[in-house]
């Protein structure tokens, strides 16, 4: 099978206004996170139902900001809150002009999440 | 029946290789380490930035992000998700749970870590 692959713009940088810009994502994040998980208790059973339906959402709602030639990759760890340390980190190997991260913590009593979502620009 | 897909033999997506890298990267670096506030910021550093290196020298035209979660053990649940708007065909990802459950191994480890892989190719 052929694979398939976008055409060539040559163009390796996207225009201003079409850029991936940690602002807005950010805001995403937040409501969405609060919107989803501010009733919400952590649930051997549920939270992973819970977890999907989370980065989901997220990786719709930056679809709709029609980012044109990005790819998105949304990453969300939810976890119980019992007292234990935790630590979340990443590394990128990437174009530092064209892609970006940008993440989230959201807390309440017994969970707790980190969302954090990736632009990355295709030439 | 022609198979185009040999000429992107290099660019290919092959989870074995990561897996052998990840594996590698974290035995040599959580071995015997018991969870420690102070410490786990540095090692969450140095995981990734391994990880990337080699991960870089297998010379295939792929972005990567590395995360890497770790998390102290005291019974307490963690559930991951990722979501990806891309290209199936070439793009992939890999996660990995550290440390596997071997009946053999007697040590009692004190921490979790996840490593998630995500290639892009451009």
């Amino acid at each position: 099978m052929e694979r398939k692959k976008v055409e060539n713009t040559y163009i390796t940088h996207p225009s201003y206004k079409d850029k991936f810009r940690p602002q807005p994502v950010k805001e995403i994040l937040r409501e969405v996170l609060t919107a989803k998980l501010d009733q919400a208790q952590y649930h051997a059973d549920q939270t992973p139902v819970l977890t999907k339906a989370v980065a989901d959402e997220v990786k719709d709602r930056l679809k709709e900001l029609h980012l044109p030639r990005y790819k998105l990759i949304v990453q969300v760890v939810i976890g119980e809150q019992r007292g234990q340390g935790v630590r979340v980190g990443s590394r990128c190997f990437w174009d530092g002009d064209t892609d970006t991260c940008v993440s989230e913590v959201y807390r309440n009593e017994t969970l707790f999440c980190v969302a954090t979502a990736y632009g990355i620009y295709v030439y | 029946m022609a198979d185009d897909s040999h000429s992107g033999e290099e660019s290919a997506w092959s989870n074995d290789e990561i897996e052998k890298i990840v594996v590698d990267v974290l035995d040599s670096l959580l071995k015997n380490k018991e969870y420690q506030e102070e410490m786990v910021p540095y090692w969450i550093d140095e995981i990734c930035e391994t990880t990337t290196e080699r991960l870089n020298e297998l010379k295939k035209s792929f972005k990567y992000i590395v995360s890497c979660v770790l998390m102290q053990r005291n019974g307490a649940g963690l559930h991951t998700v990722t979501s990806c708007f891309w290209d199936t065909v070439n793009d992939g990802v890999f996660t990995y749970v550290w440390p596997k459950e071997k009946s053999k191994d007697q040590v009692k480890k004190s921490l979790y870590c996840i490593l998630t892989v995500f290639g892009v190719e451009y």
